[in-house]
């Protein structure tokens, strides 16, 4: 445990020119969203609109493939692994602390932005009729895309060169954002993020695992 | 008997389709300093990857102190020091970062030995290790590998770029290791004198296979260098097996024989030499002799 924590430092540490980003873009959301919640009329769903929409969805999706697919890049350029697989680590320990810091990266991003939207919904719309887990469910969607996202660029990162991470986190992008908008946020949309979370951690963990470093 | 601290069994290892390292099986006692030669791209440092897990064989078990290599834990893994060749540190680190992580991650650290390396090599430890030069490269991780106080310290030709004074330097701190009992070294360099210094055994590796693998005074006394004169000529054929390499000149031929002994010399002394004259050879010139194409004599004998 003492081991993972220090690896998770060092990721953080590594990565924190990408956690001060996420911070300022969840920062110029919130404002952006208070704003335009204060600027509408009572009734209206600007905090809907104006958080959720489609080009935050993309931006979302690239960000977060991004960072997942530099970290895992940068780690195979600069042989960081190889060198700290020989210290008193395990690839296991290594990759978890990766695997962690991408959830932390999320996290920071969406718990403000879920705190900031539910304290709008009930302040500026007291009166919509609504179920009360809404907020709520869009949010668990939207944290299951961001980290998909993220788990998809670190499978991407160890395998290929940037072009193909590029390219990649575009076709994702065309993919994850024509799912969000039929599917909608509900648990159908859970279930496919879920799995494909699933399926690219097993993918990259057997990648991180076996492979030479 | 001593446990293996190093055990190699049956160990192939294929790149592209290419046989780098054909059927190796080597074992490195406890308090052995095994100095692993061979020329380059002879799959020396294949063989030190495959051993801490970074490269995974096509076939055939390698293992440290007594773990599976694939599966070596982090705490077999705090019992072993490493300098890779090339010294492939956290490039973008400063030498002081590096070191506070080598040191949380680490299971025993010396501070005391660590900040005595450190002061000897007067390491920046506020400058990035991508700044240092090679030789300060190779300090910093030798004194990495170091301050864990390692029972197995591996070392991938650890003073491959290092000026005479450096080397020196290593060679001392080499020696200061194994003076501590039970430590064991295994390591790669192409500067043989090094290793003649310190091996106690050697191992040669000669196009994937380990051609040698005996102790050092033993390998000097298999091979022999001598320089023979006949009173005639030069005859056709000497009837000894195992000649690494032969060269004749008028009267005088000078043969390289392996696993040398009593039988071999009565050969010789049927064609009534003028004079047979036994020439001194360094490790370096048996490492020259044994990596000649067709030597396939010495491996595994006792």
């Amino acid at each position: 445990m003492r081991t993972l924590l220090i690896l998770l430092k060092r990721e953080i540490e590594d990565h924190f020119v990408d956690f001060l980003v996420a911070v300022g873009v969840t920062a110029l959301l919130i404002i952006l969203a208070v704003s335009a919640a204060y600027r509408g009329e009572e009734g209206e769903i600007p905090v809907y609109s104006g958080v959720l929409s489609l080009p935050l969805i993309v931006l979302l999706i690239v960000g977060f493939s991004g960072i997942g697919g530099n970290q895992m890049y940068a780690d195979r350029t600069r042989k960081t692994s190889a060198f700290l697989s020989t210290l008193p680590t395990t690839r296991g320990q290594i990759l978890a602390a990766k695997i962690i810091m991408g959830v932390l990266a999320v996290l920071i991003v969406i718990v403000p932005l879920y705190v900031t939207a539910e304290v709008l919904w009930r302040r500026v719309m007291p009166a919509m009729p609504v179920h009360s887990g809404l907020v709520f469910n869009v949010f668990a969607v939207v944290f299951l895309m961001c980290f998909a996202c993220y788990c998809l660029g670190l499978l991407i990162g160890r395998t290929s060169n940037r072009a193909i991470l590029t390219l990649g986190s575009i076709l994702l992008t065309f993919v994850l954002a024509p799912l969000i908008v039929v599917k909608g946020f509900g648990y159908q949309a859970n279930i496919i993020l879920v799995l494909f979370i699933g399926a690219s951690l097993v993918r990259t963990w057997r990648k991180f695992m076996s492979t030479s470093l | 008997m001593a446990q293996n601290v190093v055990e190699i069994v049956n160990l192939v290892k294929y790149y592209d389709g290419r046989c780098v390292l054909d059927g190796i099986d080597l074992k490195v006692p406890q308090g052995c300093i095994y100095g692993l030669l061979g020329r380059n791209g002879s799959g020396k440092t294949t063989i030190i990857r495959i051993l801490l897990g970074l490269e995974p064989p096509t076939r055939g078990g390698t293992f440290l102190l007594g773990a599976g290599s694939a599966g070596l834990s982090a705490k077999i893994k705090g019992r072993i020091g490493y300098v890779a060749e090339g010294h492939n540190l956290i490039q973008n680190y400063k030498v002081g970062r590096l070191v506070t992580l080598c040191k949380a991650l680490s299971h025993r650290w010396n501070d005391e030995f660590f900040n005595h390396l450190i002061e000897t090599f007067r390491l920046p430890l506020d400058r990035k290790v991508k700044q240092l030069s090679i030789g300060m490269r190779a300090q910093l991780n030798l004194a990495l590998a170091m301050a864990i106080d390692p029972e197995l310290l591996i070392l991938d030709d650890p003073t491959l770029g290092l000026d005479t004074v450096v080397r020196r330097q290593f060679l001392e701190l080499a020696i200061d290791v194994i003076q501590k009992q039970g430590r064991t070294i295994l390591f790669c360099s192409h500067i043989l004198s090094d290793v003649e210094r310190i091996a106690d055994r050697i191992g040669i590796l000669l196009a994937g296979k380990l051609v040698v693998d005996c102790p050092l005074e033993e390998l000097k006394k298999r091979v022999r260098k001598l320089q023979v004169i006949f009173p005639d000529s030069v005859p056709d054929n000497l009837y000894i097996t195992e000649i690494i390499n032969q060269q004749s000149q008028g009267r005088e031929m000078v043969i390289t024989v392996a696993n040398w002994n009593k039988q071999k010399q009565a050969i010789i002394e049927t064609f009534k030499p003028s004079s047979c004259t036994e020439l001194p050879m360094s490790l370096e010139d048996i490492f020259i002799e044994c990596t000649k194409p067709s030597v396939e004599l010495l491996a595994g004998q006792e």
